[in-house]
């Protein structure tokens, strides 16, 4: 899924709860569908900045999935601001979908 | 190494939900015509009847609903905004006024004011959706293959209206120099390759792969799709307009046949790269659609052989059948279900946590759908023995079954339509 960071360990927290968020056309996680980027947790100014993607830029489930980012971050980390940036460049592939996706996908 | 696009804004559903309800209800009205008029299969296709359900079929479901997704989708076509809301009401408003006075003029073939006035209001409803496809094109950051299928079937849409405007004033004052049955085939097939081909090609060319997870793209071939449509269309009209030896129409024909034949390939071939294995029923209605384009083609072929000589009136209508009870009823019958449940879905549920609410698809019955598609695919089969059978007894067992789907489709729009979330 090659999600980058400067934290490893909060990656892991932040991954597992965005493993919540769902695509709600395709079924799949966000985490598996590899919309995720990058998470940088600024520990100075207890802020974390979320860079993801959406499968196409006019998706019109955007609004929603990025609405339940932050939500679900902002329960898995209570006392940091959540800001979410969406960027197209490069633009979500299908061959970003994880193995597990993949599983998922081809039941 | 992230820069931010920011979230773009989609078209509000308040534009696209009207389309959708006026086609649901013109598609009923259409099938409870063709059950009341099966007699109409055994007579001349230039006939009030016809004509009526024919401009129903064409302008009522396919072009509304078509214009409803197509304000929805145009923003993930062309990668760029709607240029204007009020464009879109006004596109509904007129054509929504329009196309009752228009049907109504034909069916009791009184081609008078009221008959024109509808024409007029069309073009103005697709004069109002012409200009706001162009200008969101031209807004938009990239132009690129999709948004040039969306331009050309927007023009060829109002060059189809309008000279059905020309033809409605030509039934009671000559203003052209021919009678208007010597333009029909130009206004229809203005209307059915420039406009339902080239739109469903270009649509369908981004949103197959998209609900598939198909990793395959192809814009050479989609490209050599584009230009041949166009030049088979174009080629034909000229054809017409020097009125050649009847033989030459193969030559546009077979430009055409070999486009539809590159566009099945294209949606195959992203079939075959798909990520999601397990093909849902609306996308296999969609697919069966692709394959089912090939019929009127087939028609065509045996028009066109018996061209020079009396053609028969029953394979024109069979022609005319297959497609707009068939190819297009098809794909939208099944694209429906893929498209408005997420737009009701964004109205419903677009505040509340994902993971908490039901996903789109859940918005409908999935058993109300594969019934549909049943007596759809059974009342279609059975229509078309029909006409070639010439019985009335199918034809009318076809036109029950027909609106049998007519009515399972409009309960699952309802379904979607009324959807209320549940209460915590």
């Amino acid at each position: 899924m090659n999600v980058t960071t400067n934290n490893e360990l909060l990656l892991t927290v932040a991954l597992a709860a965005l493993h919540q968020v769902i695509d709600p056309e395709i079924g799949l996680n966000i985490v598996d569908l590899g919309l995720l980027y990058d998470i940088h947790f600024d520990d100075e100014e207890n802020k974390i900045d979320v860079n993801m993607t959406l499968t196409t830029q006019f998706c019109p489930m955007g609004e929603s999935i990025t609405q339940d980012v932050t939500r679900t971050m902002g329960s898995a980390f209570p006392t940091y601001s959540i800001n979410v940036n969406l960027s197209f460049d490069p633009p979500w592939r299908p061959d970003r979908i994880s193995p597990e996706g993949q599983e998922f996908l081809n039941r | 190494m992230f820069p931010g696009a920011g979230l773009q804004q989609t078209t509000s559903h308040k534009v696209v939900l009207p389309f959708y309800y006026y086609a649901t209800v013109s598609f009923l009205i259409a099938c409870v015509l063709l059950l009341l008029n099966t007699g109409i299969a055994q007579e001349h296709y230039f006939q009030p009847q016809t004509l009526a359900i024919t401009h129903l079929m064409a302008l009522g479901w396919a072009t509304m609903i078509i214009l409803g997704a197509s304000h929805q989708l145009l923003p993930v076509l062309i990668e760029g905004q709607l240029s204007s809301n009020g464009l879109g009401y006004a596109s509904f408003l007129f054509s929504a006024l329009g196309i009752p006075s228009l049907v109504f003029g034909f069916y009791s073939f009184e081609l008078g004011t009221i008959f024109q006035v509808g024409a007029i209001l069309v073009n103005l409803g697709m004069l109002a959706y012409l200009i706001n496809v162009l200008v969101s094109i031209y807004e938009s950051k990239r132009i690129e293959i999709h948004a040039w299928f969306m331009a050309a079937a927007s023009l060829w849409l109002f060059s189809t209206t309008f000279l059905g405007l020309l033809l409605a004033f030509n039934f009671t004052k000559s203003i052209l120099p021919a009678d208007s049955l010597h333009y029909l085939p130009v206004h229809a097939h203005m209307g059915l390759v420039g406009w339902f081909l080239l739109l469903v090609m270009g649509v369908a060319s981004r949103l197959v792969p998209l609900f598939l997870i198909s990793k395959y793209t192809n814009d050479k071939l989609l490209w050599s799709i584009f230009i041949l449509v166009n030049a088979g269309l174009i080629g034909f009209l000229v054809l017409r307009a020097c009125a050649v030896n009847p033989s030459l129409y193969y030559t546009p024909f077979t430009l055409v046949l070999v486009a539809v034949g590159f566009f099945i390939r294209f949606c195959f071939a992203a079939r075959k790269a798909r990520i999601r294995k397990s093909v849902d029923p609306q996308m296999k209605l969609s697919l069966l659609s692709v394959i089912m384009l090939l019929l009127p083609l087939l028609a065509l072929v045996i028009v066109l052989a018996f061209l020079s000589k009396s053609t028969d009136a029953k394979i024109i209508l069979l022609y005319g059948f297959t497609i707009f009870f068939g190819w297009l009823t098809a794909i939208i019958l099944a694209m429906t279900f893929k498209t408005l449940p997420f737009i009701v879905w964004n109205k419903v549920y677009q505040n509340r946590a994902v993971g908490k609410t039901p996903i789109p698809k859940d918005l409908f019955s999935e058993r109300l759908f594969d019934t549909m598609a049943y007596c759809y695919l059974g009342g279609f089969i059975l229509f078309v023995a029909g006409i070639i059978a010439t019985n009335d007894l199918v034809l009318k067992s076809g036109a029950g079954l027909l609106l049998l789907a007519a009515i399972l489709y409009a309960a699952n729009v309802g379904n979607i339509i009324f959807h209320r979330p549940k209460k915590s």
